[in-house]
């Protein structure tokens, strides 16, 4: 019994009691004790994951826990990966819902929920046969599914989320349970580890990949499968806002790895070349929509797309270059992919929470109705700023380091590759170059616009600062972002050993201070960065204090035209600020605007009311989901004259169905 | 009991258990169609018993003895009770306007009987005794049954239709088999009492709301 197991079982043991307690305790107690044993599961789990990725591997088999299959369970390193980053989410999240839940949120459904979604979350990259790992996701969709619709009653939108949700989450259910269960029948059983020694045709190999492929892609919010992510994660209680869009989008990457690079092996290149392709897709097109998005948690949303996207990019970039022989730059790849999807998680944490915080203070998400929170929630926006720099992959952010680390990856396969390479790496580096510059757009817009300057509604002005736990939540989401910024150097050998082991190379990145690549010349400290940066940024303060002190400061009022003091509507707002943006990326984002001018009476000149609305629509979903949602309803309306409502006729139905089977019967026999 | 003799009451019996199902879509009556299915009842007990003495199983009687209690006695009993009032509107009491007539409806019986015939006959391949040649006819009232439920408007003649599919798959069971476990048959049993009852309160609700039974005043609670 190793402290992976023991681990293990007591986080889901944890997982089963918050449950159990949430279900069983009165009203006033219950977000406390089952966020508290929620975050304690958590804690175990990244306990289990980090001995886990340290070398410590376990496997179970319990054969009576599911009819014919048994469940089996296994942690190696990779599933270590994942089971950690889900138990660190975990922890934040739990210890945020505390204070975020008392309010409203309290009901016995909703609190149960999410610590079955974390166990669920859990089991995923723990399990190690087919059966357990679709019996996982299914519980994963479930409780995510509770959870989404948590709110329904006080916003239709959050039912019309779910609705997305469900469909588009069981539509991915059924082709990954069509791929796996093809996979098992190909390989003659139902184990991990039977299957990788199993000898797979490669038409079947294929297939399996592309239908497991598009349901794991799906989970990851990858274009153009990524419709319900922006709807249903803002749509959610802003915990499981977290959880979902830091932990859960993660199983979709998880499961491509799996099948793709370890289950089938690797495969041609054409299957990778494909998962680059819609990771880069993604990349460009999620951060556009955020840059254009006024509503924050759905910015963060579709910010999720973009950085799963980078992720499958350096997925498909790792799987492209083992397929092509390269393996040193393969591991390098893939680490750079586990790192940004770790990053991403503690950034996407810690904004999520925030922007919870927010709504919690001010009851909207709409940043052309916030601004002005600096002075009401310092820590909010301290905190928010710092996942803000973190997502937009400047240094001495965390994002920057795992970005670096693809674009080496990715500029060094240059010299060695063949005309694969020269033509699709630089379209690659170009995707991830557009994406971290639009970031930041994207990024400056959410905290400029959302938290300074003036108040520009009635919520953000009344705002207020969050209690205590939420804040120990952000805290501590914010010390891992920091954490990894300063200091991946501590992580970075313990991924590339994982990567390393997937892919079948040695360890790609060293170093305590001063990363070194395997096999590239490129090096980089972040810790350093990150003091050169303090220092200058010292620097310059000290000298503006020493020359500015020499002249005498005068107070004035700042120039308004002449025309009286300045309002928060002569302010920049969300939409105003992305609007060159939108027009720049015309083409891909079609932009809808409306103006409605109404003339005072009896005089076409003078103006009364100018209205402006201006909307960005989602053109994937308009021209590929609307026309088959349309067709639906169309075949829908038809059927319902098949039922008039006369109990005879559908008597009649079943009659007739009877003795025409039972005639075909006859005859055929 | 000869051979002769077993085959000949087990036909018999088996004769009436038909001609009391097809005889339901001949009345238009609803009291002559509650006598009828007491009648089939009893047909049925009598097929369960003539088995249960051919094979000297006392438990087989007395299941027989059980369903005849049941089927010819209590079942009826409480659908009478939910029989409109002598002396009310005529049209209540009577099917006047079944959706398929008369003559038609006795056509269809006749093709469902050769349907019957024709899916039975490889079962009774699997086992040709006696009792399991008779399979047709229990086949032939479950698809008659299942054309009353069909075909008639009165809550209770819906009810004696899916009174006469339950007695022609209780039929069918006995003559299979070597005769169904006690415990069964009295799960089915008690399922079917429930039934009833329940369908006579809701036949005499419906009564008391819209005045009538006819099953297509109720077109207007669909969604």
């Amino acid at each position: 019994m190793n402290l992976t197991q023991t681990a293990f079982g007591l986080s889901l043991t944890l997982c089963l009691a918050a449950a159990l307690a949430a279900l069983a305790l009165p009203r006033r107690a219950r977000p406390a004790v089952a966020g508290a044993l929620t975050a304690a599961a958590g804690a175990s789990a990244v306990a289990s994951g980090a001995a886990a990725v340290a070398g410590q591997g376990w496997s179970a088999w319990y054969p009576d826990l599911l009819p014919l299959l048994g469940v089996r369970l296994a942690l190696d390193p990779l599933g270590g990966v994942f089971l950690a980053v889900t138990g660190a989410v975990a922890v934040c999240a739990a210890i945020y819902g505390i204070g975020y839940t008392r309010h409203g949120l309290a009901g016995r459904g909703v609190q149960a929920a999410m610590p079955l979604f974390v166990a669920a979350m859990l089991l995923v990259p723990a399990a190690a046969g087919v059966g357990t790992f679709l019996v996982a996701w299914e519980l994963m969709a479930i409780t995510s599914l509770l959870l989404v619709v948590a709110e329904h009653h006080r916003r239709a939108a959050a039912g019309e989320a779910g609705q997305w949700y469900a469909v588009m989450t069981h539509l991915g259910f059924a082709v990954i349970l069509a791929g796996l269960a093809a996979l098992a029948a190909h390989a003659g059983g139902d184990a991990f580890d039977e299957i990788r020694q199993a000898a797979i045709s490669p038409v079947a190999a294929s297939l399996i990949f592309l239908a497991t492929g598009a349901g794991f892609a799906s989970k990851a919010g990858i274009v153009p499968l990524h419709v319900w992510l922006p709807r249903a994660h803002p749509e959610a209680p802003s915990q499981v806002s977290a959880l979902m869009s830091a932990a859960m989008v993660n199983m979709g990457v998880y499961g491509i790895l799996r099948v793709g690079l370890d289950l089938l092996g690797g495969g041609p290149a054409w299957w990778w070349l494909l998962v680059l392709g819609a990771g880069a897709a993604s990349a460009v097109y999620g951060i556009l929509h955020a840059a254009v998005s006024a509503d924050l948690k759905r910015l963060l949303g579709h910010s999720t797309t973009e950085n799963m996207g980078l992720v499958l990019i350096g997925v498909g970039a790792a799987g492209f270059f083992a397929a092509s022989g390269s393996r040193a730059l393969a591991a390098l790849a893939l680490v750079a992919a586990l790192l940004h999807a770790i990053n991403h998680s503690a950034f996407k944490t810690l904004l999520f929470l925030a922007a919870g915080s927010v709504l919690h203070a001010t009851g909207t998400r709409d940043l052309d109705a916030l601004g002005g929170l600096r002075e009401r929630m310092p820590y909010t926006t301290a905190l928010f700023a710092l996942g803000a720099l973190a997502a937009s992959a400047l240094p001495p952010g965390n994002g920057f380091v795992s970005e670096w680390l693809l674009l080496q990856s990715l500029v060094n396969a240059l010299p060695e590759g063949g005309v694969r390479h020269a033509v699709t790496m630089p379209l690659a580096v170009g995707a991830i170059a557009l994406t971290a510059g639009v970031a930041i757009a994207t990024f400056v817009k959410a905290f400029g616009v959302g938290f300074l300057a003036k108040p520009r509604g009635e919520g953000a002005a009344t705002a207020h600062e969050s209690p205590p736990t939420m804040l120990a939540g952000m805290l501590l989401a914010a010390a891992a972002c920091v954490g990894l910024a300063l200091a991946p150097t501590l992580l970075l050998p313990y991924l590339a050993e994982t990567a390393g082991g997937v892919i079948g190379a040695p360890a790609a990145v060293t170093g305590e201070v001063t990363l070194r690549l395997g096999g590239i010349a490129s090096t980089i400290s972040p810790l350093l960065i990150a003091c050169w940066l303090a220092a200058a940024l010292v620097l310059v303060l000290a000298l503006l204090r020493v020359f500015a002190a020499r002249r005498a400061r005068r107070e004035a009022r700042l120039w308004d035209c002449g025309a009286g003091p300045m309002t928060a509507r002569m302010e920049y707002t969300a939409t105003s600020f992305a609007e060159p943006l939108g027009r720049v990326f015309d083409n891909v984002l079609r932009p809808e605007s409306d103006i409605d001018v109404i003339p005072a009476k009896e005089s076409a000149y003078i103006v009364e009311r100018v209205r402006y609305r201006a909307r960005v629509a989602d053109r994937i979903e308009r021209r590929a989901y609307e026309p088959v949602l349309a067709a639906f309803a169309a075949a829908g309306r038809a059927a319902t004259r098949l039922a008039n409502g006369s109990v005879h006729r559908y008597l009649a139905y079943g009659f007739y169905t009877l003795t025409g089977t039972l005639i075909l019967l006859a005859v055929i026999a | 009991m000869t051979d002769q003799t077993y085959v000949q009451l087990l036909d018999l019996a088996c004769g009436a258990f038909l001609l009391t199902g097809v005889l339901v879509l001949w009345r238009r009556d609803l009291a002559a169609i509650v006598r009828l299915f007491a009648a089939q009842g009893a047909a049925l007990a009598a097929i369960v018993i003539v088995l249960g003495v051919r094979q000297a199983a006392t438990e087989l009687v007395i299941v027989g003895l059980a369903l005849g209690g049941l089927r010819a006695g209590l079942l009826p009993y409480l659908i009478r009770r939910a029989l409109p009032e002598r002396g009310g509107p005529d049209a209540e009491g009577r099917e006047t306007r079944p959706v398929v007539n008369v003559a038609s409806s006795l056509v269809a019986a006749a093709v469902l009987a050769l349907v019957a015939y024709a899916v039975a006959q490889p079962l009774i391949r699997l086992a040709p005794s006696p009792a399991a040649h008779a399979l047709p006819v229990a086949l032939t009232v479950l698809l008659v049954g299942f054309f009353v439920l069909v075909t008639r408007r009165r809550a209770l003649s819906q009810v004696v239709g899916f009174l006469l599919i339950d007695n022609a798959i209780t039929a069918t069971a006995f003559l299979t088999t070597n005769g169904v476990p006690l415990v069964v048959e009295l799960g089915v049993s008690l399922d079917v009492l429930f039934a009833v009852l329940v369908l006579s309160v809701l036949t005499n609700r419906m009564r008391a709301a819209f005045g009538g039974t006819d099953l297509d005043e109720l077109r207007e609670l669909r969604d």
